[in-house]
């Protein structure tokens, strides 16, 4: 069992910001480094979609249904992409049970955000018939381990189950709703692909990727969602203050950092084949 | 909300070769996967594929009582949560929990309690939450098994571990592991745990028919299944402190270096 306290004792607190203030980190990472991610996909049967991330020590595991519905009025020709996350109290001493609290909420909203507002899921292509019938997909997110920063690994989770989507294809025929045999699958549903990274801010310092004990000591938190060369999402959360030059800073490192990483990953290699 | 593909079931659940659609003999069981110690922040974890099913089963505990009014001053509470992820079935769960998922964690809480001293711990409890990532039939059996495997694993002191298998009708025939598809179209479904330490039932729930016999029957191909499972179930717990210990002498041997 790992120590999970939700208050992080005064020594250790200083010993994090004395690491820190010399470009140091608790775990011998360097400033700008994330944890590595660990990322399985299509792991689970009953699903149409799945993938299992780990970002170090946190752990998400996110599955894809879909239903068909009638599209929204002012979009008759747009399928409809939401996403859920659960804080699962296997998943830390910390996590109870219950309704979505704030965290979980927030996480949904993040990375839904992120997901939305970058060209990502092509909702046109979602829409069986217009005005009467459109997919409506899920992306459920479980954490299932929790060591801090779980809007990367959940942004992460929710991209590699879009794209290793595998959603029968329907059509309207005669007697009502079809399939087609074929599959949608994630090359057809998914475009651009946005990556949400985290910065913590301890005082004056900045890092990238806190884990659970950062977490619990930082001031606050930026999240920010970019693709290929803009931003998608900003989110600021917790009780720091960000100067606007940090906030400029930060934008333009999460461009670059978001290239190299989206490259690393390679996300694209986990679309499902099928005919 | 109409889905494209529909969830429809066999006429037959037996191929022309005799064998169950998935390919197994009446008495033959899924494969079975079990891991202990996967979710680090627990006290005490275990992780099962069983056929298709995927869970998780995490303990808490002994820890504070929440809320405070169920704490017992003579002994500890023993609270169980079985919950399936909504991607885990057919059509999408809804995401709170229903009446099958509060009946289910009852059950398997109500049959892992004999084998736990909870009179060591008054004021405490201990909070096993199971979850359900993937289903295909017998989810409330392997939840059990692998709660019991999770409760090991955090060291509670236990009486022994507690296996469960459910056992069914299809087509006549009385098989082993009924699997999803079997569970909804076959005549009968008899799952059930045994506690090793006193080899007695400690889950048992039965939907169809059967005569005096054939109930007989079903608790013989049961009790043959446990057995397997109880292996399984030793050999997961053993493993870990293999591991471990290979680690160990790892360190120990670049240390002499």
């Amino acid at each position: 069992m790992m120590d999970v306290k939700r208050i992080i004792s005064k020594i250790e607190k200083s010993y994090i910001i004395s690491n820190l203030r010399k470009g140091e980190r608790i775990d011998g990472r360097d400033i700008w480094d994330h944890r590595e991610f660990n990322i399985k996909s299509d792991i689970i049967s009953s699903a149409e979609g799945s993938a299992d991330v780990s970002l170090g020590d946190t752990r998400i595991i996110t599955g894809l249904k879909y239903e068909v519905g009638e599209p929204f009025p002012d979009l008759p020709n747009e399928g409809v992409c939401t996403i859920m996350a659960e804080l699962l109290p296997v998943a830390s001493p910390l996590f109870e049970r219950g309704p979505p609290d704030e965290q979980s909420i927030e996480l949904a909203r993040v990375v839904d955000r992120g997901i939305r507002h970058a060209d990502c899921v092509q909702t046109k292509k979602l829409c069986i018939k217009e005005n009467e019938a459109v997919y409506i997909l899920f992306v459920d997110m479980y954490v299932i381990n929790y060591d801090g920063n779980l809007i990367d690994a959940g942004s992460v989770s929710a991209l590699t189950t879009l794209i290793s989507a595998h959603i029968p294809e329907g059509k309207i025929g005669e007697d009502g709703l079809e399939w087609t045999g074929n599959y949608l699958t994630g090359e057809t549903i998914v475009n651009e692909l946005p990556l949400v990274l985290t910065y913590g801010k301890i005082d004056d310092i900045i890092f990238l990727d806190p884990n659970l004990a950062e977490e619990l000591v930082c001031d606050g938190k930026i999240s920010i969602s970019a693709t290929e060369n803009k931003i998608t999402s900003i989110q600021k959360s917790g009780a720091a203050t960000f100067s606007i030059e940090e906030i400029k800073m930060l934008c333009k490192k999460s461009i670059d950092i978001g290239k190299k990483l989206r490259n690393e990953l390679n996300l694209l290699q986990y679309k499902t084949e099928y005919k | 909300m109409p889905l494209i593909i529909k969830d429809e079931y066999p006429e037959k659940l037996f191929r022309e070769d005799g064998k169950r659609l998935d390919g197994r003999d009446i008495d033959e069981l899924r494969p079975i996967k079990m891991e202990v110690g996967v979710i680090k922040n627990a006290d005490g974890s275990a992780y099962l594929e069983w056929g298709n099913n995927k869970i998780f089963a995490a303990v808490y505990g002994p820890r504070e009582v929440h809320p405070h009014h169920l704490a017992k001053p003579d002994r500890g509470v023993l609270r169980v949560f079985y919950r399936m992820a909504t991607y885990s079935v057919f059509d999408r769960k809804r995401p709170a929990p229903g009446r099958r998922e509060k009946e289910i964690s009852m059950i398997v809480s109500d049959c892992l309690e004999p084998v736990l001293f909870l009179e060591l711990y008054p004021g405490t409890s201990f909070e096993v939450f199971i979850e359900v990532l993937d289903a295909d039939g017998g989810t409330r059996c392997a939840s059990t098994t692998v709660a019991a495997l999770a409760l090991a694993d955090a060291g509670v002191p236990m009486k022994s571990l507690v296996s469960a298998i459910a056992v069914g009708k299809i087509d006549g025939e009385i098989v082993v592991d009924l699997s999803g598809v079997e569970d909804k179209a076959g005549e009968a479904d008899l799952p059930c745990a045994i506690t090793w330490y006193n080899e007695e039932i400690s889950l048992l729930q039965f939907d169809g028919d059967m005569d005096i016999e054939e109930l007989s029957e079903f608790m013989e191909l049961a009790i043959e299944s446990l057995k397997k499972i109880y292996q399984i179930q030793m050999n997961a717990l053993k493993s870990k402190y293999i591991t471990l210990k290979e680690e160990e002498t790892k360190e120990i041997e670049e240390g002499d270096k």
